[in-house]
Formats: structure tokens, sequence, C-alpha cells
């Protein structure tokens, strides 16, 4: 390589291992050609040209170029598992928040369900505890339930408080009601009572609370229950 | 690829074996530069291989037409910080660089040469003084080496160098006064 030509012949001109021709050559050359000069004049100060050392030179040089191939490859990859990863985790919070605001607005319907229904659409009843000891074999919760289902008030509503003693056979017996309820209201209570499930203990006092039904429940009701509540009332 | 179309192909890519394979054929001529001014081996070393990490941003920054001497002077420039950093002096022969950097500037290329710009030459030739007149006159036209002219003129080698090379500069200097004058 011309590299390698000036170098020795720059080794050979400082060891005056020329011909005068040659030196000239070089000189002149030099002359229009700093750089050379230069490295001339630094190899002189050296007393000389070592190969060597500038194999070293050109080694440390391979070196370095190699690293940087290593390590931008090195680099790659890691930038393709940094995308990996920052993907999976932008994933991973979305799906999380789908569930959060699923779960959250699911909780929202339950509870609205609830505070709508319980206290306008349904017929809450509640013992009072001054009243005695009966209450329901199969617990209050499933007692509301039926007088859910079988009530069929159809009027504006309203609450009645009754006393009943509880018969042999666990059917409510006794039955009355304090102070001067809606006749419509005594007689349906009555009729649920009666009806409805077994009961335990001696004596019962009750409040029921009667909604104000909405026209299409009540309507759906007149139309699906009575052939089912008849044949009750005629037993 | 030449060298024009490594330096553009870096200068797009940013590609480091692209880069070294620019830059080691000059090493070896780096490394004598090098010397020159730290004079000592590793100093010089790794100097070579500072200058190959500066290049990797400057060469893809700026513009560069001339790669052999911008990187002689971009390494000079280096190796005279270095020195500054050191704060230890180096005797740098003022008319060296006088005469390289004005070299730089004259890189133009050939111009003809009519018969009356050897009468120009001659007459330029009378201003030189009689050291330089003599060095160059032994140089150019009878084309013998520096150690030669130091033979025969009994100056000394370093002396013969510089009257050639202030010679050079001066004659240029005069020729080009002398075309402008007209």
């Amino acid at each position: 390589m011309e590299n390698n030509y000036q170098l020795s012949r720059i080794h050979n001109y400082i060891h005056g291992l020329m011909s005068k021709e040659e030196m000239f050559q070089l000189e002149r050359e030099a002359l229009d050609d700093p750089f050379l000069q230069d490295a001339i004049d630094g190899y002189r100060l050296q007393n000389g040209v070592d190969a060597r050392q500038l194999s070293l030179l050109q080694q440390r040089l391979n070196r370095r170029v190699e690293d940087t191939i290593a390590t931008r490859h090195a680099q790659y990859f890691t930038w393709q598992r940094l995308a990996i990863g920052a993907t999976a985790g932008v994933l991973f919070v979305t799906l999380l928040a789908l569930l959060y605001f699923k779960h959250f607005s699911g909780k929202a319907e339950r509870r609205t369900d609830v505070e709508l229904s319980e206290p306008e659409n349904r017929v809450s009843v509640e013992p009072l505890l001054d009243g005695g000891d009966a209450r329901p074999r199969e617990g209050w919760k499933t007692f509301e339930q039926y007088l859910n289902q079988e009530s069929v008030m159809s009027a504006g509503g309203g609450e009645i408080i009754v006393n009943f003693t509880i018969g042999n056979n666990g059917v409510p017996t006794h039955i009355s009601a304090e102070g001067q309820p809606d006749q419509s209201l005594f007689d349906e209570a009555v009729r649920l009572l009666q009806v409805g499930p077994k009961w335990q203990g001696t004596k019962g006092r009750l409040k029921i609370v009667f909604p104000v039904k909405e026209e299409k429940n009540s309507a759906q009701l007149t139309v699906i229950k009575p052939p089912h509540c008849f044949g009750i009332e005629k037993k | 690829m030449n060298e024009k179309e490594l330096l553009q192909h870096y200068k797009t890519s940013g590609d480091l074996s692209t880069l070294g394979k620019l830059y080691s054929p000059y090493m070896s001529l780096l490394y004598g530069v090098c010397f020159k001014y730290l004079q000592d081996p590793d100093r010089s070393q790794d100097a070579v291989m500072q200058i190959f990490e500066e290049l990797i941003q400057k060469l893809r920054q700026f513009e560069v037409d001339n790669f052999k001497s911008w990187l002689h002077v971009y390494s000079k420039n280096y190796c005279l910080m270095q020195l500054r950093k050191d704060k230890r002096t180096t005797q740098v022969d003022i008319e060296d660089n006088l005469f390289e950097s004005e070299q730089k500037l004259n890189d133009t290329s050939e111009v003809k040469w009519e018969e009356k710009d050897f009468e120009k030459l001659e007459g330029c030739m009378q201003t030189l003084n009689r050291e330089q007149e003599e060095c160059v006159r032994l140089f150019y036209l009878e084309q013998k080496c520096y150690k030669d002219i130091a033979d025969l003129t009994g100056y000394d080698l370093n002396k013969v160098k510089s009257a050639i090379q202030n010679g050079k500069r001066n004659l240029k200097i005069c020729m080009e006064r002398k075309e402008n004058g007209k």
C-alpha cells in the first residue's frame, strides 16, 4: 500500500539508505506535502520507524472498530428487548385498567339496584323487637322475597303493623292490626301471613311496608298473578 | 470505494469500519506528526487513537474536501492543544509553520508558464538572500538532495532545509506580486 511504501521510504531516508536521486525526490514531495514533511520530522526525532509500534497501533484501531460493532449489536438487541418489554407493559396496564373499570361499573350497577328498588318497589318487612320471638323458619330474607313475589297490592301502598301468634303448625293466627289501617292493606297482610312460609316461636309483631307500585308493575302482576292467587284465596 | 466515497459513506451511515478504512492509511504518517510535537512514543500512539475518536463526530459534522490536508491540520492542532494543556513548552520553528500554512493556501493547480515568467523568476531569484538563492538553485535546478547541498555549501542540514522552504516561499510571493502589478 501507498502508506507502507511511504513508511519504508521514510525509514530509508532517515537511515541514509537512499540514493541521492531518491532523497531529492522525497524532499521535493515533502516540500509540496506538509503532512509528509511533518511525519519525516517526527520519525527523524524518534531516530527511525518502529514497525512494531505501528502494528500495535493498527491493532488498537481494529479493536476499537470491532468493539463498536459489537456494542452496537448489543445495543440493538437491548433496544429490541426494551421495545418488547414496553409494549407488554402498556398492554398489561391497559388490561388492568379495563378490568378495574369493568369491576367498578359492575359494582355501581348492583348498588343502584338496591337503592332504587328497595324503598320504592319492594315490600319490606320489619320485625318489631318488642313484639315477641317469632321469626320465619327459612329466615327473614326468604320471607321478604316471598312477600315481594306474592304481594298483589295495587293500591297506593301503605304501612301496617300486625300482631299475631303462631299456631302449632307454624301458621300465624289471631292476626290483628294496630291502629286503623286500610282494610285492603289488612286483608292483604293477613292473606300473605296465612299462606306464606311457616314460622317458629310464639308471638310476632311486624311492620310491613307496601310500596307505591308503578303501573307497569301492578299491571303485570294483575295479569300474571290472579289465577294463582284466586286459587289460593279459594282454599 | 475511493477516499471521497468512503468519506461520503461515513458521513451518511456513521459506520465505524468505514472510518477505520479511511483513517488507517494515514496512521503511520499521523504517528510521525504526533511524535514531532509530543516527543513521546506512548503519548503519540494515544494521540493517534484519540484523534480517531474525535473524527467519529467531526467527520459527520463538517464538510471535508481534502481529507489528507484536513487531517494533517486537525492532528497538528490536536497535538498543539495537548502541549498547551501540559503547559509544556516545545520549540516549534515558526518559519516551518509559516511555510506550511501558506502551502495549504497555494494548493492551486499548475499554472501554465510562459517565457516572460521565466524572466520574472530570474529577477525574483536575485531578490533572495545568498543562502536561499544558493540552496534553491542547487535543489530545484540541479536536483541535489539536502545532504549534498549541505556538503557542498557547508551549511547545517536543517539550515539547508529551511533555506529552501523559505526561498521557495519568497519566490512565490515575489512572482505573485509582479503578476498583480501588471
